[in-house]
């Protein structure tokens, strides 16, 4: 029986028809729609839709973190990824996404975005329209999470569940190149901020060792903020795109070590060696486009090769368009919905496929500070993920499928936006018997294969063993 | 004994023989009738006496006496009278978006002599109106056409709980509050219930140890006659008797805040919400405030002519729950697909649908036949369609006995139309409540050219 079933499913994921296969709930009401006389055959299986398990089946697999994995798998199960690689068992039930001949990505992640989200903090989650079309053309476009203002979110399609990822990514500072009595200010106020901590870290100390005198210094009057800074526990954020600008942060960076993070950044190719040291990372638009100034004996302006001299000089950025909002407006490729072609513009500049991809996944969630869920493929990572037909940096390549927590949120056959652009292929039914015929090699215990696994019934065992 | 035997043989008794005379008997002789209680009858004869359909069917005798309005080769049909749900072109009121659940739609009512008139020209005897505003705005209302100016007949003053939800924080906090609220409005009263509860068992324990002690005294007395001491104790023991007040006999409940009582019934289930929403969003946000909680709740869908519904169809049939849906053919979100959102409800398994006109405006109810046929022409069944805009409405604002399928028993509650009901060129021509006609199209078409 089983088998059969078996056999069934997965010969409808080796032959992704034109039309879809009607929803599970459709066919439950078909079934209900029957007479009740007719007798029924089989008993049908538990629906497919409401299988906590997600494959991902047969792609090249872009990790980020872990190199490709040609033909692999990547399971997923509710919302967390359990196992990547290319012998993967798929339990019985699973969902399946047939992703041979595309390659399988980490959902895009755009810092900075607007219009996607509504709100601030849990006002975002209570003002989130899940059907709305700036969500379903960015998930077309394969972002996942987006942040925009003081707070992170999933592009959940369809549901509430999970929406909101985090708030307050970060803390703007200010240091002007032109106005010394600014930067004299905040240094003040850093210095103030800096000998508390170590006032607070001797006592600490003495009380250990016996020898304290007196009570705990308090932090008075010292700016709460300039204390998380040093701290560690917020990032500071600076907007600066001239190399005076650059290297008044540097200065500062320099004296103050903190987290960081710059938006601009035109000139930063003229000083990138100072600016690794630095530890600051990047948000970039590589096609920025900013005129070098011939009266400085210097060298300025915008460079196309930015990204890839930062890159080298051991800097981290995120990149994003020139219009960080998704609309049917504006230049077309130049906003969210076109965000690996910005990139591509900086591998054009040299940038290596690789960093590229890093910009728009892993190295866009470490500028949020969400690196450790989501980002890349790996075991215990959120279940965000695109399958494209081709390179992600290709002008020609299209997502197929979007999966935000577990969930497939786009389907580009289904969705009505670009299903009828180079169709999805049928298979043809040379494909469809092969699959059939695999499958029933493999039920009657014959392995089409090398020994896949050892027969462990839970795979998310198998994950953990990896 | 013999006398109840006999009371309750009576109304038996008049039961078993339903054609005793009891006024006089108008007989309706039509070509054809929609009765909406399975086919549609042809060559109808329609006997109504003392306001109530007492046979309907082909070739009945007509009782002696009986007054005759012979219908037949003229081509009009007779219908259910069509019962609309927010006929809020009768309301003029502003109101803004918090709680105000206190107000009733009554108490918004702006008629103009003739209001009626509108209503009845299309067919309409039956109208909710509900309260103006957002939020929690008030409770519906429900009016009958037919019954006088300047106050309507009010059938139903204080129906359902207005409701209105949409993706934004404002809507969602407005119904939070206010169930959390009424939860702490129904546990204070809880508390304050047991605590009278405690107190009445304590009185009434005392009572009974103080009587005991009465009696054991009353026995001491007696063993020990002669003695002046007792005369004392007594005294004293009435004496607080009479100072100890009694706790009432009955608990009287702290009252809820006048905004707080409709939202304590809507939670104990006594009453329903009407929640009104516009998009498929709101709906997630819907199921998002009850999270899990079991609350009576029906739905009005009002969107534009684009709308996006059709992506928790399937949700919306499993809440099992009443519909209102405009009758108009939408577009699919920034396209120009067409859709037939009724018709896509029904097939999704929406069992309690209505119809209603697209907007609240009196142009709106003028189309709102042509409307409903064009839903019909383009996919939802024709029978369903008519009882979204007969009984089902009835059924939505309580008055499933007012306005039932012509059948014998039920109230002679009709209307004749020049055609079928369903064709927009056809018109109203008479109107029957009860039995009595209360709208005539030739008359008043007679009265103006008078005029």
């Amino acid at each position: 029986m089983s088998l059969l079933l078996h056999l069934i499913a997965l010969a409808g994921a080796a032959a992704p028809l034109q039309d879809p296969p009607p929803a599970p709930e459709a066919e439950k009401q078909a079934e209900a729609d029957k007479p009740a006389e007719a007798p029924k055959e089989e008993p049908k299986p538990a629906p497919a839709a409401e299988s906590p398990w997600l494959a991902v089946v047969g792609g090249d697999v872009y990790t980020v973190t872990g190199g490709v994995v040609r033909g692999g798998t990547v399971l997923c199960k509710d919302e967390r990824i359990v196992a990547v690689g290319s012998q993967v068992r798929v339990p019985e039930g699973a969902r399946v996404v047939d992703a041979r001949g595309m390659r399988v990505y980490p959902g895009l992640v755009a810092v900075n975005s607007s219009g996607l989200v509504r709100g601030s903090g849990a006002g975002a989650r209570d003002g989130f329209d899940p059907f709305s079309l700036n969500l379903d053309l960015a998930l077309t476009g394969g972002l996942t999470t987006v942040q925009g203002g003081d707070t992170i979110v999933k592009l959940t399609r369809g549901t509430l569940d999970g929406h909101l990822v985090g708030t307050g990514p970060w803390v703007d500072l200010n240091v002007s190149p032109t106005t010394s009595s600014g930067r004299r200010e905040l240094a003040a106020r850093f210095a103030k901020a800096r000998e508390h901590l170590r006032a607070r870290r001797d006592w600490r100390i003495a009380t250990e060792l016996g020898k304290a005198e007196g009570e705990e210094p308090k932090p008075e009057g010292v700016d709460e903020e300039a204390l998380a800074l040093l701290e560690g526990r917020s990032t500071a954020r600076f907007q600066a795109d001239g190399q005076k600008d650059l290297l008044a942060i540097c200065d500062f960076l320099e004296e103050f070590p903190l987290q960081s993070v710059i938006f601009g950044g035109r000139e930063a190719w003229t000083v990138a060696g100072r600016l690794g040291r630095t530890g600051t990372r990047f948000v970039l638009t590589a096609r920025d486009k900013f005129w070098a100034d011939d009266t400085l004996n210097r060298a300025s302006g915008w460079s196309i090769e930015n990204a890839r001299i930062l890159w080298e000089h051991g800097v981290e950025f995120a990149i994003l368009p020139e219009q960080a909002g998704v609309s049917t407006g504006g230049i077309i490729g130049r906003d969210l919905m076109t965000l690996p072609l910005e990139a591509a513009f900086a591998i054009r500049g040299g940038l290596s496929q690789d960093a590229a991809l890093r910009a728009i996944t892993l190295d866009a969630a470490k500028v949020l500070g969400i690196e450790d869920k989501l980002g890349s493929l790996e075991p215990g990572k959120d279940a965000d993920l695109i399958v494209c037909d081709g390179d992600l940096f290709h002008y020609r390549t299209f997502v197929q499928w979007t999966v935000v927590n577990g969930r497939i949120a786009y389907d580009k056959q289904k969705a009505p936006y670009f299903a009828h652009i180079r169709p999805r292929p049928e298979a043809s039914a040379e494909e469809v018997l092969e699959a059939i015929r695999k499958a029933a090699q493999e039920q009657a215990g014959e392995p089409s294969e090398p020994a896949v696994e050892p027969a462990a019934d839970d795979p998310e065992k198998q994950a953990d063993g990896r | 004994m013999i006398l109840s035997a006999f009371l309750l043989a009576l109304p038996q008794e008049d039961a078993a023989n339903p054609a005793a005379p009891r006024g006089r008997a108008e007989v309706w002789r039509l070509d054809r009738v929609e009765t909406l209680d399975g086919d549609a009858l042809e060559n109808v004869t329609l006997i109504v006496r003392e306001g109530a359909i007492e046979q309907i069917g082909q070739a009945l005798i007509v009782p002696d006496g009986a007054r005759v309005r012979d219908l037949r080769d003229s081509g009009m049909v007779a219908s259910p009278p069509l019962v609309l749900t927010h006929a809020n072109f009768l309301i003029q009121d502003q109101r803004g978006s918090g709680n105000a659940s206190r107000w009733r739609a009554v108490d918004s009512l702006w008629l103009a002599e003739g209001w009626e008139k509108d209503l009845l020209r299309e067919g309409v005897l039956l109208a909710g109106v509900d309260p103006p505003g957002s939020g929690l705005p008030g409770r519906t209302s429900v009016i009958e056409a037919g019954g006088g100016w300047p106050r309507p007949q009010a059938l139903v003053n204080d129906l359902h709980l207005k409701l209105t939800m949409s993706a934004s924080p404002a809507a969602k906090e407005v119904v939070r509050r206010a169930l959390k609220e009424a939860d702490e409005a129904i546990e204070k009263e809880k508390k304050a219930r047991e605590e009278w509860e405690k107190a009445r068992a304590d009185w009434v324990n005392q009572q009974k140890e103080k009587e005991k002690e009465k009696a054991e005294k009353e026995q001491a007395e007696k063993q020990q006659s002669g003695e002046k001491k007792e005369g004392q104790g007594g005294k004293s023991a009435r004496a607080q008797d009479e100072e100890e007040k009694p706790p009432p006999e009955t608990f009287e409940p702290p009252a809820f805040p006048p905004d707080l009582q409709a939202v304590v019934e809507w939670v104990r289930q006594e009453r329903l919400a009407q929640v009104w929403i516009s998009s498929a969003a709101d709906f997630v946000h819907w199921q998002d405030v009850l999270d899990e909680r079991e609350l009576p709740y029906e739905l009005v869908l009002r969107h534009a002519l684009s709308q996006n519904f059709h992506e928790i169809a399937e949700q919306l049939a499993q809440a099992k729950v009443r519909l209102d849906v405009p009758a108009i053919i939408t577009f699919l979100p920034f396209t120009r697909i067409r859709a037939n959102l009724p018709a896509e409800l029904a097939r999704a398994g929406v069992e309690r649908l209505v119809l209603s006109p697209a907007g609240d405006s009196l142009r709106e109810l003028r189309d709102f036949r042509g409307a409903v046929t064009r839903v019909v022409s383009e996919g939802l069944d024709r029978k369903r369609a008519f009882e979204a805009i007969t009984l089902e409405p009835a059924r939505a604002l309580g008055q499933e006995g007012r306005i039932q399928a012509l059948k014998a028993g039920a109230p002679a509650n009709f209307v004749v139309w020049s055609g079928d009901p369903l064709d927009p060129m056809s018109r109203a021509m008479l109107v029957v409540k009860d039995g009595k006609v209360v709208y005539d199209r030739e008359k008043e078409e007679e009265e103006e050219a008078r005029r």
